[in-house]
């Protein structure tokens, strides 16, 4: 059973390599569209109601789930169920793939599932939101990096989450089979408000798997601030889908588009300022919705700590998947950015000040998933980067190398960390490449931080460079490409710090403990063998001694997929020279227009640097930057390291800014003190003037009858002078009141 | 078909006396079970297709007293048709959460809640002012002895102020109402359409009636309907008995109370007062907006401070009711429809939400999350229900909540006439627009605050229980323990309450995925009553530019409804009529 799955595992991850055959032949079909715009062409398709197969089969994984839970299955089928599920859902995209490219470029299908929120809000008029998929090549580039990536961490986590089997593995698999069916929703619906379901969507998942220990405070207050904060770019989103409904009568993309082709030849033309201020608009209300999503300044803060989740989680969702919807979403809604004048200016610059800023502090972190968690931010901010300068292809190309490198590397940290009873200070462990069993681990670690820091020929190198060279290239944006240099060599130094502290160099380890560790009941110092992780009872396991500890290496499962995962990272560069994903996202809506005469897809005649062309040198130049950064790690971490903890780094005290720089400059604190208290201060105040004000008053109502009968009350004694005296009284007013309105 | 469903529990709880202890429960599940089914039929079996419905069904109108033009006539339309049908689905809920929950005076509580039943479809049924208004408040009674005879600690306190604060605004409503009654039989001329000019409380009639009221004059009326049927939603900021209310009421209480009596006061106002008073709405609007998002934003960050699970859930429903009037004073179709299916919504996921809690004290005797927490390692399949109807609340596209909300704010951010000005296809006339919702969505970002919260201390966290004992079901320290039977409950749900919470689960999520055919339903009742505000703003923006408001005599031609043209009446300045 084991060495099946492994094949059909094996057989699927070849995709991406198999796959890229296939865009060759979309290539020529590019070359022959060429020219200003490329032609869209919808085919419709009651005949590829397959697709839905893709949303449908996590969807039933996750089901599956939920019945393995009420059955009490203590066994880890839920996870292998899952495995399938999602292999067959990456095998369904990919043949929807190659299905759509015989269609020839530019095609693109819309498939309705079933009606889903249509209503008539004046007569004739409808509004329509429909259950529908929209299948053009851009949903077929994220897909297929979604679900493969899906499957392969599935599989890594029957192995990784086996200390939790029975309920806690079946809501594991619950939550993950749901986050691909919303990932789905995101990436393929028809509609804005698809989008937003599977925007909420992955966001209710992320909530459940950050605080997937949820006896942790730690992990609920992560999970409680990681929706929070996406709400608020929820609000951005919700807005800009209402905006686009007034303005343009409708929120499905396929009728969206030609609505907005006007606005989008304006602006090529420059005239922004016929463009009106709500189809502007809407790009800003995006820009929050992704920056929110995406984790970028000033969102981002909800990222590093959403760590807090097992491993796989964070390698799925908080580095290959989720986090890079708010770069689909812009790339999706790349006309309506083209439209609007300052929002890919804010997009770029904030994109690189995010990069740089995740960047300082991951280099003074020492629990090296945080570190991972803070270059994610940053290599998100390169995204943006990219989209702001107007390469959505490097973006896209960036979030599909990225995927793959920065899964192998967290799954890498979460070997480490499994096998090391959750520890993960960089200063605790070290030479663990060299241990027995632990090779794999270490080679895969090693292709991930490769292609992280961007050494030449690798694929993270190759995506880093497009989006540089363009940056440099595009008129009024060197000093951000300047920005992301500098940045990639921070990158590089702070990859190769953990790659250099961890994996290589003496051999030495300091066990975690469960309680310092991420894995809540995972401190098992005796560990358990590689396939047999029957459910133990943790509880006595506290009490260990380091003496006894022996680390246990990783078993098939999360070896098998880091190999994998670590040649799909290296393969991902061959979509480089074949340009896979450049012909995707030009024949799709994320193609950049250009001014009539210009090129597509961002190759525009550039000026070069030292007479050299712009992508040669910038291949020179981050090539450099990367073997610099790479080198003053080995100078600082490596050479000359004899201990775990001491390195020549420790000698560099740069003061105040490391400090800062280590408590990620405050900016938590900064929130809590400008955002959070005062609202909760508010929030006292409000319930204050709700108990005693509003509450007071009615009370106040409600005293006034009391006590005016309390005045009263002694009239009525039962003594006859008293009621003769006020029948006189009221005797003589009626009286006086008669003769008055007779006189 | 709808007297049964009005008079089956009624019937089933004058029963009760013959009845031991032990069969009053089982009497209770059958006559809320039974008009159920009965309600299930009328929905499915009967031919109707209440998607295409333009009118009433299932009319019935019995003479009562002719004299004084009162008639028992009911009738259903797909608003009221839904809002009943929640109603009967909610009725075997309480009386199964009940079971464990009650244990002594059994005959006394179910026998009012099978009234309070029976009274609430009559609200949703009356097709006559006047019976409209007798269940409306008869609803109080029932509602008080559950609250006064079966609460917790303060019941006293909190049934007569739930009971003296919204029969004071009602009797302000029905100042109103008679006054609209009294219009038409003395200022309408006989014959304009029928039932003019006489006495009746024909509700339809009256409509008709009352919107050749002038605006000013139904600039008064609409006040004093609001301060009636407000109260009883309700709107900022005259909620402060709810919190009381559902702090101190049973569960069933609670959930008839958050499910159904809340939803009288918006249906109240979507079915009474807009389509009576469409100037006076119009006119209102803004007010009511700006009160529904102070509601919506201010009350929800009440919630985050409470520290008292009921009460944050009852604070909650301020807010979300808050959306619902907000999408409601949209005054568009887009909002109508988003109205009342907020008001379906909102029943089922908080009136879940007080299940869960009531299933939670049961068991442990607190509602302080100071004192309680991390619920999830004990109660996985009470923490999994919860999180789902959090979810639903918080509005999770996907769940029902998402569905009304979106539309609620929809309709409110169409509802502006800068966009018909500013040529945007998507507008409709309204004084709202982009500024309100702009404002009211922080509340979205305060609803995940608090539900969030609540979750986070109860659900998930380390496990913390009153005693630090490990009993779920420490029924010593039950305020009614002292007498009556216990019945000892299990540390998780058992099947009893698994099947209370289960219909109303697979309805957020079924609600939340098809909710086609309800806003198809409610298509027709949503843009007749547009069409009807749509008339009325003509005769606004006459007032507010001071125009001289004709001098009409009560002789005046109100033409046929809807397509009223609304005229003055002699007196033109609204104070004479008062």
């Amino acid at each position: 059973m084991n060495r099946l799955l492994t094949g059909l595992v094996a057989a699927l991850a070849s995709g991406p390599i198999g796959s890229a055959s296939l865009a060759l032949a979309g290539q020529e079909g590019h070359a022959a569209a060429g020219g200003a715009a490329a032609v869209r062409t919808l085919q419709s398709v009651p005949a590829q109601l397959w697709v839905w197969l893709i949303p449908g089969l996590p969807m039933l994984a996750a089901v599956v789930a939920v019945l393995c839970a009420m059955l009490r299955v203590r066994s880890k089928f839920p996870a292998y169920f899952t495995v399938l599920c999602l292999a067959g859902a990456f095998g369904v995209t990919l043949w929807m793939f190659s299905q759509l490219q015989q269609g020839g470029p530019g095609a693109y299908w819309v498939v309705h599932l079933f009606d889903w929120i249509n209503f008539t809000w004046l007569p004739g008029k409808e509004f329509v939101a429909n259950f529908s998929l929209y299948i053009d090549p851009l949903t077929c580039l994220w897909m297929l990096f979604v679900t493969g990536l899906a499957a392969c961490i599935a599989l890594y986590a029957s192995e990784y989450m086996s200390h939790d089997l029975g309920a806690g593995y079946c809501r594991f698999f619950f939550a993950f089979g749901l986050f691909v069916f919303s990932m789905a929703c995101l990436v393929m619906g028809d509609n804005l408000l698809m989008l937003y379901l599977g925007w909420e969507g992955v966001g209710l998942c992320s909530y459940l798997l950050i605080g997937y220990f949820y006896q942790k405070p730690a992990a609920v207050a992560a999970a409680k601030k990681a929706f929070i904060v996406n709400r608020i770019g929820d609000l951005g989103l919700a807005l800009a889908i209402m905006l686009i409904f007034v303005k343009f009568g409708t929120i499905e993309y396929a009728k969206l588009w030609p609505l907005v082709q006007g606005y989008v030849d304006l602006a090529l033309a420059g005239h922004f300022d016929q463009i009106p201020m709500s189809v502007q608009g809407i790009a800003y209300l995006l820009i929050v919705a992704a920056f929110g999503k995406s984790a970028q300044l000033p969102l981002y803060v909800w990222l590093p700590d959403a760590m807090e989740g097992p491993t796989p989680v964070s390698a799925l969702i908080h580095a290959a998947t989720m986090v890079t919807a708010g770069v689909y979403l812009i790339a999706r809604m790349m006309p309506i950015f083209q439209a609007s004048e300052h929002a890919l200016w804010i997009v770029a610059w904030v994109g690189g000040l995010t990069a740089l800023l995740a960047a300082t502090i991951a280099m003074a972190q020492f629990d090296i998933k945080r570190i991972m968690a803070y270059s994610t931010v940053s290599q998100l901010g390169f995204m943006f980067a990219g989209l702001g300068v107007l390469t959505s292809t490097g973006a896209a190309f960036h979030v599909f190398t990225h995927a793959f490198f920065k899964a192998t590397l967290f799954l890498a940290c979460g070997a480490v960390m499994h096998g090391f009873a959750g520890q993960l200070d960089l200063r605790k462990l070290s030479g663990v490449a060299w241990m027995k069993g632990w090779g794999i681990v270490g080679a895969a670690m090693l292709v991930g931080c490769v292609n992280l820091a961007g050494l030449p020929f690798t694929a993270g190198f190759f995506s880093k460079d497009m989006i540089l060279a363009q940056a440099y290239g595009q008129e009024g944006f060197r000093p951000l490409a300047i920005v992301l240099l500098f940045t990639a060599l921070l990158t590089a130094y702070y990859t190769f710090r953990v790659f250099f502290r961890v994996f290589v160099g003496p051999k030495s380890f300091e066990p975690g403990d469960e309680v310092h560790g991420h894995d809540d009941g995972h401190g098992d110092a005796h560990g358990h063998g590689d396939d047999h992780g029957k459910g133990h009872d943790h509880s006595h396991a506290k009490g260990h001694a380091h003496g006894g500890f022996v680390p246990h290496a990783p078993g098939w499962a999360i070896n098998t997929v880091l190999a994998l995962l670590a040649v799909a990272s290296i393969a991902a560069a061959y979509a480089y020279p074949t340009h896979f994903v450049e012909n995707l996202v030009n024949n799709s809506t994320a193609r950049v227009a250009h001014a009539s005469g210009a090129h597509g897809g961002g190759h525009g005649e550039h000026e070069g640097i030292l007479g050299y062309d712009l992508h040669t040198a910038m291949y020179v130049i981050s090539g450099a930057v990367a073997v610099l950064g790479i080198g003053i790690a080995f100078v600082l971490h490596y050479a000359g390291r004899k201990t775990a903890a001491v390195s020549l780094a420790d000698a560099v005290k740069l003061g105040a800014i490391q400090r800062w720089a280590q408590h990620k400059w405050y900016v938590d604190e900064f929130y809590d003190f400008t955002i959070r208290l005062p609202l909760k201060f508010l929030a006292c105040v409000l319930s204050f003037i709700d108990k005693f004000l509003v509450d007071g008053l009615v009370n106040l109502a409600g005293f006034i009858p009391r006590w005016i009968g309390s005045r009263l009350r002694p009239t009525q004694s039962g003594e006859l002078h008293g009621y003769a005296v006020g029948m006189a009284i009221g005797i003589s007013t009626i009286g006086l009141v008669a003769l008055w309105v007779l006189w | 078909m709808l007297l049964a469903l009005i008079f089956i529990p009624i019937v089933a709880a004058a029963l009760i006396p013959l009845l031991g202890k032990r069969q009053v429960f089982w009497l209770a599940l059958a006559g809320t079970l039974v008009p159920l089914g009965i309600g299930l039929v009328m929905l499915l079996g009967m031919g109707v297709d209440w998607r295409s419905l333009t009118g009433d069904v299932f009319t019935r109108s019995i003479p009562w007293m002719p004299e004084l033009g009162l008639t028992f006539k009911l009738g259903v339309d797909a608003v009221s048709g839904s809002l009943i049908l929640l109603t009967l689905l909610l009725g075997p809920i309480c009386v199964l959460c009940s079971k464990s929950a009650i244990t002594e005076r059994v005959r006394t509580y179910y026998g009012w809640l099978l009234v309070l039943q029976g009274a609430m479809v009559g609200v949703f049924a009356a097709r006559d002012l006047v019976l409209f208004y007798i269940a409306f408040e008869f609803t109080l009674i029932p509602m008080f002895v559950l609250i006064t005879l079966f609460g917790s600690t303060n019941r006293r306190a909190a049934g007569i102020k739930f009971f003296l604060y919204t029969f004071t605004g009602s009797i302000i409503a029905l100042a109103g109402l008679v006054y609209i009654a009294w219009f038409n039989a003395t200022k309408i001329q006989p014959g304009a359409f029928a039932g003019a000019g006489a006495w009746t409380f024909d509700l339809a009639t009256l409509q008709s009636a009352a919107r050749t009221i002038p605006a000013g004059t139904q600039w008064w009326l609409f006040l004093a309907l609001m301060l009636g049927f407000a109260v009883k939603v309700p709107l900022f900021p005259l909620h402060t008995w709810l919190p009381l209310a559902h702090t101190e009421a049973p569960t069933a209480g609670s959930v008839v109370l958050a499910g159904v009596l809340l939803k009288l006061g918006t249906y109240a106002i979507y079915a009474l007062a807009i389509p009576m008073l469409p100037a006076g709405a119009v006119q209102f609007a803004p007010v009511v907006a700006v009160l529904a998002i102070i509601g919506f934003v201010a009350i929800g960050l009440v919630c985050w401070v409470q520290t008292d699970v009921k009460k944050l859930v009852a604070y909650s429903s301020v807010a979300h009711l808050g959306v619902c009037m907000l999408g409601m004073f949209a005054l568009n179709p887009t909002g109508f429809k988003g109205a009342v299916l907020y008001m379906l919504n909102h029943g089922l996921s908080t009136g879940a939400l007080f299940l869960c809690i009531g299933m939670m004290y049961e068991r442990y005797h607190t509602r302080s999350m100071l004192e309680i927490g991390g619920l999830a390692k004990k109660m996985p399949v009470w923490a999994t229900f919860v999180v789902f109807f959090a979810m639903a609340s918080v509005g999770l596209p996907g769940l029902n909540g998402f569905v009304s909300e979106f539309l609620c704010l929809l309709g409110a951010w169409q509802a502006s006439d800068t966009w018909l000005a500013g040529g945007f296809v998507g507008g409709t006339p309204g004084v709202l627009g982009p500024v309100y919702v702009g404002i009211a969505v922080v509340g979205m970002v305060v609803g995940a605050i608090y539900t969030l919260q609540l979750v986070g201390k109860m659900v998930f966290g380390p496990l913390k229980t009153p005693h630090g004992d490990d009993h779920g079901h420490g029924h010593a320290h039950a305020p009614h323990a002292a007498a009556g039977e216990h019945v000892s409950l299990p540390t998780d749900l058992n099947a009893r309450e698994i099947i209370t919470l289960l219909p109303l689960a697979a309805l957020c999520l079924a609600l939340g995925l098809f909710p086609k055919p309800l806003l198809q339903a409610f298509d027709y009742s949503a843009q007749r009553t547009y069409l009807i505000v749509n008339e009325a703003r003509e005769q606004v923006r006459l007032l507010q530019v001071d125009a001289p408001i004709p001098p009409l005599g009560p002789a005046s031609t109100p033409s046929d409804p809807p397509g009223a043209r609304p005229s003055g009446t002699g007196q033109g300045k609204p104070e004479v009529h008062q």
